[in-house]
C-alpha cells in the first residue's frame, strides 16, 4: 500500500466516522407520551407546536380511555411497554411512585421547584409523594356547591346558603312551595369514583376536618366528627326531612348534571368544569340559572384535585439527553413558555379547565372567560382554601368503594351513619394490615 | 408369532394421535394453561404494583377471601340472581318457543325477531335498560305513571329489591331468545308420528305434553340449565353498567369481586383464588344437574 493508499483509506475511514456521528447526533429523541381521550386535536395541536419549537424531539401520542387508563397503564409499567411521558393524577400519584413507574422530578430536574410557588397548595400537595413533587399540572380543579339561582329566589331566598343548616332550611322551603319534589342530589352510585370526594369535600367544610391523624388511624369513625356530621346531614336530608332525591344511590355525574340542567335539581356539589356546561346556551332547558356558592359550612374547604404530567422511571433510565428532551416537554406542557403558561391557559380559555397556577387569575383573558359562565372571584377564593385529599395510600381506591359502599347503607337506612363509619374505619385498618 | 400383524394397528393409533395433537395443543394452549396459571397466582402473593415480590403463600389467598365480609354476601346475591334468572330463562323459552312452533304466517319473521335481544352486546343492552329503569326520566316510569299505576317516579335502580329486580328482568330478556331458539330447534326435530300416536290413544294436549314434549326435551332442558347456570353465575358487564354491584352491594355478585380484586385493587392472587372459586362452584352444580337429570335413566324410567 502506496502512501497515496493510505491517505484515501485514512479519509474514507474519517468520512464514515464523520457521517455516521453526524447523522446519530441529528437522530431525533422519541418521546412515547400517554394521555386518556380528552380533545385529542388540541393535545396533538400543542404536541405539533411543542415538535416545532424543539426540532430535536418527536413526539408519539398513545391515548386511551379515562375509564381503563389505570389498567392499562398498569399493564404497561409491568409490561415494560415504551411510556416516556404520562397523564397522572392525584390518586395514582402513591401507587405510581411506590411501585417506581414513576419519578421525582426534583431528583433529575432541580430548577422545578422555582415553579412551586405558583402552585396552589391543594395541587402542589396533590403531586408530592413522600416530600417529592411527581409532576407538573396538566390541570387542576374543585368541588363546588352550584345551585339554581332561580329556583332560591322563587322559594324567597335572595342570597345561596352559607352552612349545611341553611341548605336544609332552603331545601325544606322549596319542596314546601312545590318548586321541587327533592331540591338536593347527588351522584352517589356505589362505585363513581366522584362520591367520595363529594363526600370528603363536604366534610372539608369543618374546622376539624381530618379524617385520619398523623399516622394515617382513621379519627373519621368518632363521635361529633366532621364526616359523622356530613353523614348524618345525609341520611337525615335522605330519609326525615326527604330533600335529598333517593335516586341519588343511582346517580352518576352525567345524569346528575341533565336533571339538573332539566331544572329537577336546586343544589348540587359537582367538580367546577359543570358550571361551565350547566351555562352553555341551549345545552340545558335551565343553561343560564346556575351559580357557584363557597361551600356550605365553617371554613367553605372543599376538595382540589390534580391532573397532571409525570415523567416514568423508563425514561429517567434511556440517558441524558432523553431526560433533557423529558424535561422541555414538562415545562412546555406544564410549566412556562417565554415567561407564559401557554398550554395549561390555552385549555383554560379553549375548554374551560381550571388550573393550579395561581397567577394564571390575574390574566385579563382567564378572568373574562370564566365570568362567561362562572365566578373568577369566587372561583379564586374557592381555590385558595381547597386541600387535597388525605391518606392517598395505595389501598385508597379500593377502599373509597368500600366507604361508598357502608354510607349507601346508612342512606337505605340499613344502619346507622355511625355504623357505616365504623364498618369503614373497620375496612381501612383491615386494608392497613 | 410376530410383530408384523400389529403394525397397521399401530400405524392407525399414531395417526389418529396426529390428527388430534394439533387441536390438544390448542386446548391446553388456551384453556390448560390458563387454568394452570390461574392456579399457580391464587397460590401466590401477585400485586401488580408490587411485581419484584411475588410470594408463595399457599392456601392464604383462599383463607382471606373465604373470611371477607363480602363473600357470603356476595354468594347469597349470586344465588338469589341465578335462582331467579335460570327458572325464568328456561321456562319463558319453553314458552316462547311454543308459540314459534305454531305454523303461522309470522313464524319464520318472529324467529327472527326473538333474537335480536341476543345479539345486542350485553354492556348495550345494560345502557339500554339502565335509561329504560332511570327515576327521572325512564320510560319505565313514564308508563306506569301515564296509566296511573304509580304517583310519582320510583327509583327502581336505587332500592336493593327492585334493583335486583330490575337485573334479573334485563338479564332474562337477554337470555330467553337463546333458550326459544334451542328449543324451538328441538321441538321441531320430535317426530310428528310420536304425537299422533299419544292423540290415538286418547292424550289430550296437557297429557302429549307432559309425556311427549317434555320427556323428548330433557336433553335440551339440561344444555339451558347449564348454560344459563354458568351465565347466571359469572355474569358481570350488565351489572356493573346497570348499577354499579349497588345499591349498597345489592347487586353485586361474585364475579363483581374478582373484578375488583385484579383491576381495582390489583390484587391478581386474591382474584385468581376467587375465579377457582367460583369455577369449582360452577363444576358442583353442573356435576348436581348432570345426576339429577340423567336423562338415559329418565328414559329408561
Amino acid at each position: 500500500m502506496n502512501g497515496r493508499h493510505y491517505a484515501v483509506g485514512v479519509l474514507l475511514i474519517a468520512l464514515v466516522v464523520a457521517t455516521t456521528g453526524v447523522a446519530r447526533g441529528a437522530a431525533p429523541v422519541q418521546l412515547t407520551f400517554t394521555v386518556w381521550s380528552y380533545s385529542n386535536d388540541v393535545i396533538l395541536d400543542n404536541i405539533k407546536k411543542f415538535e416545532a419549537k424543539n426540532p430535536g424531539i418527536k413526539v408519539t401520542m398513545n391515548d386511551f380511555a379515562w375509564e381503563k387508563y389505570t389498567d392499562v397503564m398498569t399493564a404497561r409499567f409491568v409490561g415494560k411497554t415504551a411510556t416516556d411521558l404520562a397523564y397522572s393524577s392525584d390518586h395514582w400519584l402513591q401507587q405510581w411512585a411506590a411501585a417506581n413507574w414513576i419519578v421525582p422530578l426534583d431528583d433529575y430536574f432541580p430548577q422545578v421547584a422555582t415553579y412551586k410557588p405558583d402552585f396552589a397548595p391543594y395541587a402542589t400537595e396533590g403531586m408530592t409523594y413522600k416530600g417529592k413533587l411527581y409532576g407538573l399540572p396538566y390541570y387542576a380543579d374543585t368541588i363546588i356547591f352550584i345551585y339554581n339561582e332561580d329556583m332560591l329566589k322563587r322559594a324567597g331566598f335572595t342570597t345561596p346558603p352559607a352552612t349545611w343548616d341553611d341548605v336544609t332550611r332552603m331545601a325544606l322551603a322549596m319542596k314546601e312551595k312545590k318548586i321541587v319534589e327533592y331540591p338536593i342530589m347527588f351522584q352517589f352510585q356505589d362505585i363513581t369514583p366522584w362520591y367520595i370526594e363529594v363526600f370528603l369535600s363536604m366534610v372539608y367544610s369543618f374546622k376539624s376536618y381530618s379524617m385520619f391523624d398523623a399516622s394515617l388511624n382513621p379519627t373519621f369513625d368518632r363521635e361529633g366528627s366532621a364526616a359523622l356530621k356530613v353523614a348524618q346531614w345525609l341520611v337525615d336530608g335522605m330519609r326525615k326531612h326527604k330533600i335529598i332525591n333517593p335516586a341519588s344511590l343511582e346517580t352518576t355525574e352525567i345524569p346528575l348534571v341533565k336533571a339538573m340542567g332539566a331544572g329537577q335539581v336546586a343544589f348540587a356539589v359537582l367538580p367546577k368544569y359543570n358550571l361551565a356546561d350547566l351555562n352553555t346556551p341551549g345545552a340545558h332547558a335551565q343553561a343560564g340559572k346556575f351559580k357557584m356558592a363557597l361551600m356550605p359550612g365553617e371554613t367553605h374547604g372543599t376538595v382540589g384535585f390534580v391532573r397532571f404530567y409525570a415523567m416514568t422511571k423508563m425514561a429517567a433510565d434511556r440517558g441524558k439527553d432523553v431526560r433533557d428532551a423529558a424535561w422541555k416537554f414538562l415545562e412546555y406542557f406544564g410549566g412556562r413558555t417565554g415567561g407564559e403558561f401557554v398550554v395549561v391557559k390555552r385549555w383554560a380559555l379553549e375548554k374551560g379547565l381550571g388550573f393550579a397556577q395561581l397567577p394564571l387569575y390575574k390574566d385579563p383573558a382567564i378572568r373574562a372567560a370564566i365570568n362567561k359562565w362562572g365566578n373568577v372571584t369566587l372561583e379564586e377564593q374557592q381555590s385558595k382554601v381547597a386541600r387535597a385529599k388525605e391518606a392517598l395510600t395505595p389501598f385508597w381506591g379500593t377502599w373509597s368503594l368500600e366507604f361508598q359502599k357502608e354510607l349507601n347503607k346508612a342512606l337505605l337506612g340499613q344502619k346507622s351513619a355511625l355504623d357505616a363509619l365504623k364498618a369503614a374505619a373497620a375496612k381501612w385498618k383491615e386494608m392497613r394490615k | 408369532m410376530s410383530l408384523a400383524p400389529l403394525r397397521p394397528r399401530y400405524r392407525e393409533s399414531r395417526y389418529a394421535y396426529a390428527t388430534v395433537l394439533p387441536v390438544v395443543l390448542l386446548v391446553a394452549l388456551f384453556t390448560l394453561y390458563p387454568i394452570a396459571f390461574a392456579l399457580a397466582t391464587s397460590l401466590r402473593e401477585v400485586v401488580l404494583y408490587r411485581p419484584w415480590s411475588t410470594p408463595f403463600v399457599g392456601v392464604k389467598n383462599y383463607l382471606d377471601v373465604i373470611r371477607s365480609d363480602f363473600f357470603l354476601g356476595a354468594w347469597q346475591h349470586t344465588l338469589t340472581f341465578a335462582a331467579g334468572a335460570i327458572p325464568l330463562a328456561t321456562a319463558l323459552g319453553f314458552a316462547i318457543a311454543h308459540l314459534l312452533n305454531s305454523r303461522t304466517r309470522l313464524a319464520s319473521f318472529l324467529n327472527v325477531a326473538i333474537l335480536l335481544p341476543w345479539a345486542i352486546p350485553t354492556v348495550i343492552s345494560g345502557i339500554i335498560w339502565a335509561w329504560i329503569f332511570n327515576s327521572s326520566y325512564g320510560a319505565f316510569n313514564g308508563a306506569l305513571y301515564s296509566l296511573g299505576i304509580i304517583d310519582s317516579y320510583v327509583p327502581w335502580l336505587s332500592r336493593p329489591t327492585t334493583a335486583m329486580l330490575s337485573v334479573l328482568f334485563a338479564h332474562v330478556w337477554k337470555e330467553v331468545p337463546l333458550t326459544s331458539i334451542l328449543y324451538l330447534a328441538a321441538l321441531q326435530a320430535i317426530p310428528e308420528e310420536l304425537y299422533d300416536a299419544a292423540r290415538a290413544d286418547g292424550a289430550g294436549s296437557g297429557a302429549v305434553l307432559r309425556h311427549v314434549t317434555i320427556p323428548l326435551l330433557l336433553p335440551t332442558t339440561l344444555i339451558i340449565v347449564v348454560y344459563e347456570t354458568m351465565v347466571a353465575i359469572v355474569t358481570f358487564d350488565l351489572l356493573y353498567v346497570m348499577t354499579g354491584g349497588g345499591p349498597a352491594g345489592a347487586t353485586s355478585l361474585i364475579s363483581y369481586y374478582v373484578y375488583n380484586s385484579m383491576f381495582v385493587a390489583f390484587n391478581f392472587g386474591q382474584g385468581a383464588a376467587l375465579a377457582v372459586l367460583l369455577a369449582a362452584a360452577l363444576v358442583v352444580l353442573i356435576t348436581l344437574y348432570l345426576r339429577v337429570l340423567r336423562t338415559e335413566e329418565i328414559y329408561a324410567g
